[in-house]
């Protein structure tokens, strides 16, 4: 145990969750190459691989908390390394979105003569930016303040206040997804539809499926809250769901100022 | 022999880069808008006309009549 060791590091049990989720990357990249090339097999390899990564995430992070929450392993050193991981993951994200942003504004600053010189291209259907895109940077912004509220319950040891924050950002997180099929569903133009529906439809889409991916992160937050693994000074978990929560928060302003708006004018 | 005299069309601000790309399609589309707005006869749309057919490649120029034609033309005209 912790008493027994002469240091404040965590020495990891040998796992198997790191080849497995190996396993699960490759068998999800040759599937999705073999899918997307209409080979035979190729939609069940992808379809099992993703399943695979998917469990080992569940069986590996559920190990960290087995550690952490349970074991006591976690100490204010052990902390720093997935804080910064963390935050690491968040600025490589960044990267990640920068580039399709990049990509929206080379196509729409300076539209080549092919689209005819303009844009939005001629024909493509725009939806208003002031109808659902706007309610739907209210709504995430809304949630980054309930995700906010439910940290500084949990600082001020009101736990059942956080967890009714936490549900409180949840359930704005599931609203906005909804509005967002909707708008989806609804849309004029699709991503096949010319370079603006690429672009538009690469950017908005990565972008909620990081929404759903928060949202299930904030859920395992209200969970671990509600079973009271959280508490007023250690919670790093829950902090890491809340800094991805505001980076998907600000990463929604910057197409709805500049696809949804800018770019329908 | 008579002076043949040369001319194109006169280097445009709107377009200072080496790519004249932009420039060939702009007068393109004002002459299209001109003789929208005078007519096919009026005279004023003559310069216009030969900008264009100076900086745009033929190849361009019978592509964007057929589209023209087709209804699938993607420049404001």
């Amino acid at each position: 145990m912790i008493e027994s060791q002469r240091h404040s590091y965590h020495l990891v049990d040998p796992s198997p969750w790191p080849i497995s989720g190996s396993l699960g990357a490759l068998a999800t990249t040759v599937g999705g190459v073999m899918y997307m090339h209409s080979f035979q097999g190729g939609a069940t390899l992808l379809s099992l691989g993703l399943i695979f990564l998917l469990y080992t995430m569940f069986v590996w992070w559920r190990d960290v908390l087995r550690e952490s929450t349970l074991e006591g392993h976690h100490t204010k050193v052990v902390q720093l390394g997935p804080r910064y991981g963390f935050i690491l993951f968040i600025v490589s994200e960044v990267m990640f979105f920068f580039a399709f942003f990049r990509a929206s504004s080379h196509s729409s600053l300076a539209p080549t003569v092919e689209i005819g010189g303009i844009w939005p291209p001629k024909g493509i259907g725009v939806l208003d930016p002031w109808e659902i895109p706007f309610l739907n940077t209210l709504i995430p912004l809304s949630s980054g303040a309930a995700v906010t509220w439910a940290h500084h319950a949990i600082l001020a040891g009101k736990e059942k206040r956080a967890v009714y924050a936490l549900v409180a950002t949840v359930l704005l997180a599931l609203v906005f997804t909804g509005f967002q099929g909707m708008e989806y569903y609804q849309a004029p133009s699709t991503i096949s539809d010319s370079i603006y529906g690429s672009t538009f439809f690469l950017a908005t889409g990565f972008h909620g499926f990081h929404v759903i991916i928060g949202t299930l992160f904030s859920i395992i937050c209200g969970i671990r809250q509600y079973l009271g693994h959280l508490t007023k000074e250690h919670h790093v978990g829950f902090e890491a769901a809340a800094w991805y929560w505001h980076f998907v928060d600000v990463v929604r302003l910057f197409p709805f100022v500049s696809i949804y708006w800018w770019g329908g004018i | 022999m008579a002076e043949i005299e040369l001319k194109t069309a006169p280097a445009d601000f709107r377009f200072p880069t080496t790519n004249q790309t932009r420039h060939c399609f702009t007068r393109y589309i004002e002459f299209h808008r001109c003789v929208a707005a005078k007519g096919e006869e009026s005279g004023d749309c003559g310069k216009f006309a030969k900008y264009y057919r100076s900086l745009c490649p033929g190849e361009w120029v019978e592509k964007w009549n057929e589209q023209r034609e087709s209804g699938t033309f993607p420049g404001p005209l």
